[in-house]
C-alpha cells in the first residue's frame, strides 16, 4: 500500500470511528422543510422526526409535542436541542365572502407574502389560497392622500377561490388552522439552496442526522440528550417545558446564525460567509457564551478537521432557557442569510459540518 | 327510431359532448400550463413564440414580422379579420453585475403600476440566460436586524435601486460563468396554484391563459376554409408604447395594423377584475370592452357569437387601450375581448377556468364560416 493510500485509509478509519454513515442531513432537510409545523401546531413535524429516530431508542414526547431521547450516563449531561416549529399564522376568522383573516404575528415580513400563495393546513388537508394584494395596489395615490397604512398580517385577506363562508368551510377551513407560505426551493447550485423554514428545520435535520450516525459506544462517561422542542418562535415555550425536567450541565442549542452575508446588509457584524463552516454563536440577543467554552468547541473541531466560524449576531436561542437551571449555553449554528424569510439560504457544507460538530461534541466534550 | 333509441342516442350524444368539453378543458389547461412555464417579457418573446409555434397544427403556415410577432392565417376572401393577443408580459431584466456577483435589475418597459417592483422583495426569481435558467433570490434584510430606520428604507422604500439578485456566487466572473449577461429576462418562477372553484393562479398567468385560448382558436382553423380571411396573431412588444404625439399605441399593435390592414380587429387582452362595484368579475364570462356604447357591427357580431356559443359576456365601456388604438380609425372596427383577471399584474394573477373556456368558445364561434356576420 502506498503511503498516500495508507493516509487515506487511516483518515477513513478515524472518521468512521466516531461517526457512522455518510451524512444525510441535506436530504433530511429538503424533506422536513415541507412538513408543516407552525408554532403550536408541530404535531406533523414531530411525527416526522419521531418516525425517523434510530431504531431502539426510547423517545419521550409530551403533550406539547416536544421530543427527546437520552443515551449514556454520568456527567456532564449534555443537551442538544433544535426547535421544530416554523413561522406562520393561524386562521382568525372566515368572512361572509369566504375570505380568510389571520391572527397578528408571523415573524415574516408581511410584504413578502402579499399577492403570494399560502397553504391553510386544515383537518381535511392543505387548502391553497392567495394573500390578496393591498386594496388599490395598482392605483396611483392621489396628491394629498393620507399616507398608506402599513401592510401587516392583520391586512391579510386570503382568497381561496370561493365566494361564501359556507364554501370556505366546506373546504375544511376553520378558526385556529395553521397557515404557511407555499414553499419552493431555489437551487443556486448543488448543495446551495434557499427556501422557507430552514430556521430551524436545518437544526432539526442536523440533530436527526447526528442521532442516526451516532455510533453505539461513542458516548462514554457522559449523558447526551437529543431534543426537538416546540414553540421557540413564539417565546421558547417548548424549551421552558423541557427545562422543568431536563437539568443539563451544557446545552447546545442548534439554530440559525443570522448572517449578514447578503448584498443588502451591513457587514459591521454578523458577517460569517455562507459555505465556510458551522458556527459557534458567541453572543446573540439571549446569551453570551463563555470564551472558555468557545475555545473548547474550536479545539474539538480542529482535532476533527471540522470548519467552524465564530460570530456575534442577533436573535435568541432555546438554550438560554436552561441558564437559570445552571446550564452553560453554547449555541451552534450554520451561517444563514435572509433569516425569517421565504428565501432562507443554506449551504450543504455548513450543515454537514454542523452535524459533524454535534457528533464530535457528543463524543469528546468534557 | 324508437323513442327509447332516440333517448339513448341523445344521452350518448350528450355524454360525447360532456367528454369533449372535458377533453377541451384538459387541453386548455395543458396548453396554459405549457405557456405558463415559458418566460416572455417585452423584447424577450422568442421562447414563447417558439412554444406557440410548436403547439399549432403543422398545416398552419406561421407568419412572423421580424420583431417577434407571429400569426397564422385562415383562407378566405372577405378581407382580414385580425384576432390579436399579446405575446409579452411585464417583467424585469439584468441591468448589471456587481463585483461581488449580485445582479441589478431594470425593466424593459414602464411598470403597470407603482407597486410592481415592490413585489420583488425577498422573492425567488429566475434569470433566463442563453445557457439556461439560473435560479436566484432578491435579497431582503434579515428580520432580526431590522431597525425602524432600516425597515423604512429597505422594506417600505424598496425599489429597483436596492434590488439585488443573489445567485449564489461571489464574483462577476462566477456570475458570467453561469451564463448571466446583461438584458437577460428576470421573472418569478412559474409556480402554479390551483384554487377552489376552478381558479388557477400564478405570475403572468392572465397573459399566458389568453394566449393559450388563442392557440385553441387557431388550431381550430386548421383545414378550415372560408373563415373570413382571419389572421390570429400573438404580438410582441405590446407593452412598449410607440413614440409620438398624443395617444401612445403599443408598438406591436401598430406593426400588426401595418402588416395585415384589418378591417375588423378583436384584441384579446386581460382586464383587472373583482375590484369592487362596477368592476368586471371573474367567473362571469369574458369582458367585451368597447370605446363607446351603442350598436356597432363588430360588437353585435361578437355578441351574436357569444349567444350562439352559450357564453355570457360582461360589457365595459372604456377608452381604447394602447393595444386597440391603432385599429380604431373608421371605417375599421375594433373591440377588445378581455379575460377578467383578479390581482392583475401581481405575482399571483387569478383566472377562472370558465372565463377562459368561454373566451375560446366565443372566438371559435366568431371565426366559423358565417359566424362573424
Amino acid at each position: 500500500m502506498s503511503r498516500r493510500m495508507a493516509v487515506i485509509a487511516l483518515a477513513l478509519l478515524v472518521s468512521v470511528s466516531w461517526a457512522g454513515a455518510q451524512s444525510k442531513a441535506w436530504e433530511i432537510l429538503r424533506e422536513i422543510v415541507l412538513v408543516p409545523g407552525v408554532s403550536g401546531h408541530e404535531g406533523p413535524v414531530s411525527d416526522f422526526i419521531q418516525g425517523r429516530l434510530p431504531a431502539g431508542v426510547k423517545a419521550g414526547r409530551d403533550a406539547m409535542h416536544n421530543i427527546w431521547f437520552t443515551v449514556g450516563s454520568g456527567r456532564p449531561h449534555i443537551l442538544f436541542v433544535a426547535h421544530s416549529d416554523e413561522l406562520g399564522w393561524t386562521v382568525d376568522k372566515v368572512t361572509p365572502e369566504g375570505r380568510v383573516r389571520v391572527k397578528p404575528g408571523g415573524g415574516i415580513l408581511p410584504q413578502t407574502v402579499e399577492a403570494r400563495p399560502i397553504l391553510i393546513h386544515t383537518a381535511k388537508g392543505a387548502v391553497p389560497g392567495i394573500v390578496a394584494p393591498r386594496p388599490g395596489y395598482d392605483e396611483r395615490p392621489s396628491q394629498g392622500e393620507a399616507q398608506e397604512a402599513p401592510f401587516t398580517a392583520e391586512s391579510f385577506d386570503i382568497f381561496l377561490g370561493v365566494g361564501t363562508e359556507a364554501e370556505a368551510r366546506a373546504l375544511g377551513v376553520a378558526e385556529g388552522d395553521p397557515v404557511t407560505a407555499k414553499k419552493t426551493f431555489t437551487d443556486f447550485a448543488p448543495g446551495l439552496m434557499a427556501t422557507r423554514a430552514v430556521d430551524d428545520r436545518a437544526g432539526c435535520a442536523a440533530l436527526l442526522d447526528a442521532a442516526l450516525r451516532l455510533k453505539p459506544g461513542a458516548v462514554k462517561g457522559r449523558t447526551v440528550t437529543f431534543a426537538w422542542d416546540v414553540q421557540e418562535e413564539t417565546g421558547l415555550f417548548g424549551a421552558a417545558e423541557l427545562a422543568k425536567t431536563l437539568k443539563p450541565d451544557y446545552v447546545f442549542a442548534i439554530d440559525t446564525f443570522v448572517s449578514t452575508d447578503s448584498p443588502l446588509e451591513s457587514k459591521r457584524f454578523g458577517f460569517l460567509p455562507v459555505g465556510q463552516g458551522a458556527v459557534v454563536r458567541a453572543i446573540d440577543s439571549s446569551n453570551i457564551t463563555p470564551k472558555t467554552e468557545i475555545l473548547k468547541v474550536l479545539a474539538i473541531a480542529k482535532k476533527r478537521g471540522i470548519p467552524v466560524q465564530v460570530g456575534n449576531s442577533r436573535g435568541g436561542n432555546d438554550g438560554s432557557v436552561f441558564l437559570a437551571g445552571g446550564a452553560v449555553d453554547v449555541p451552534l449554528s450554520w451561517p444563514g442569510a435572509y433569516a425569517h424569510s421565504l428565501i432562507e439560504k443554506i449551504d450543504r457544507r455548513d450543515l454537514e459540518a454542523l452535524t459533524d460538530l454535534i457528533l464530535a461534541i457528543a463524543a469528546d466534550w468534557k | 327510431m324508437s323513442h327509447r333509441a332516440q333517448r339513448t342516442g341523445g344521452l350518448v350524444a350528450a355524454a360525447v359532448c360532456v367528454l369533449a368539453a372535458a377533453a377541451g378543458a384538459a387541453d386548455l389547461k395543458a396548453i396554459t400550463k405549457e405557456l405558463f412555464a415559458v418566460p416572455s417579457t417585452t423584447g424577450n418573446e422568442g421562447p414563447l413564440a417558439a412554444k406557440i409555434r410548436g403547439l399549432l397544427p403543422k398545416d398552419l403556415a406561421v407568419e412572423a414580422d421580424g420583431l417577434g410577432t407571429i400569426a397564422v392565417r385562415a383562407g378566405g376572401t372577405a378581407g382580414p379579420t385580425l384576432i390579436l393577443a399579446a405575446l409579452d408580459g411585464y417583467g424585469h431584466m439584468v441591468s448589471g453585475i456587481t463585483p461581488e456577483g449580485a445582479l441589478t435589475l431594470d425593466r424593459p418597459v414602464a411598470p403597470p403600476h407603482a407597486r410592481f417592483d415592490a413585489f420583488l422583495l425577498g422573492q425567488p426569481v429566475v434569470i433566463w440566460t442563453a445557457k439556461g435558467p439560473v435560479q436566484g433570490v432578491v435579497s431582503q434584510p434579515a428580520m432580526h436586524l431590522l431597525t425602524p430606520e432600516r425597515r423604512k428604507t429597505l422594506v417600505e422604500g424598496f425599489s429597483l435601486e436596492i434590488a439585488y439578485v443573489d445567485i449564489g456566487v461571489r464574483s462577476e466572473k462566477e456570475a458570467r460563468a453561469k451564463g448571466v449577461e446583461l438584458l437577460d429576462a428576470v421573472t418569478y418562477p412559474a409556480v402554479w396554484t390551483e384554487l377552489a372553484g376552478d381558479h388557477w393562479a400564478g405570475p403572468g398567468l392572465g397573459l399566458k391563459a389568453a394566449a393559450a385560448g388563442l392557440v385553441g382558436v387557431a388550431s381550430a382553423l386548421s383545414g378550415r376554409s372560408g373563415a373570413d380571411g382571419a389572421v390570429v396573431c400573438w404580438a410582441a412588444q405590446t407593452k412598449f408604447a410607440a413614440r409620438g404625439r398624443g395617444a401612445r399605441p403599443a408598438v406591436g399593435a401598430v406593426r400588426a395594423k401595418t402588416r395585415w390592414q384589418p378591417s375588423r380587429t378583436i384584441v384579446v387582452d386581460v382586464v383587472a377584475a373583482d375590484k369592487g362595484e362596477g368592476s368586471p368579475a371573474t367567473g362571469r364570462g369574458p369582458v367585451l370592452i368597447v370605446a363607446k356604447d351603442g350598436p356597432a357591427a363588430l360588437r353585435q357580431a361578437v355578441e351574436a357569437a357569444a349567444a350562439a356559443a352559450g357564453a355570457s359576456l360582461q360589457i365595459l365601456t372604456a377608452p381604447d387601450s394602447p393595444l386597440a388604438l391603432p385599429f380604431a380609425a373608421a371605417p375599421a372596427e375594433v373591440v377588445t375581448l378581455a379575460l377578467p383577471v383578479r390581482f392583475l399584474n401581481t405575482p399571483s394573477e387569478v383566472v377562472a377556468v370558465k372565463d377562459l373556456e368561454a373566451l375560446q368558445k366565443v372566438l371559435d364561434r366568431f371565426l366559423r364560416p358565417g359566424g362573424a356576420k
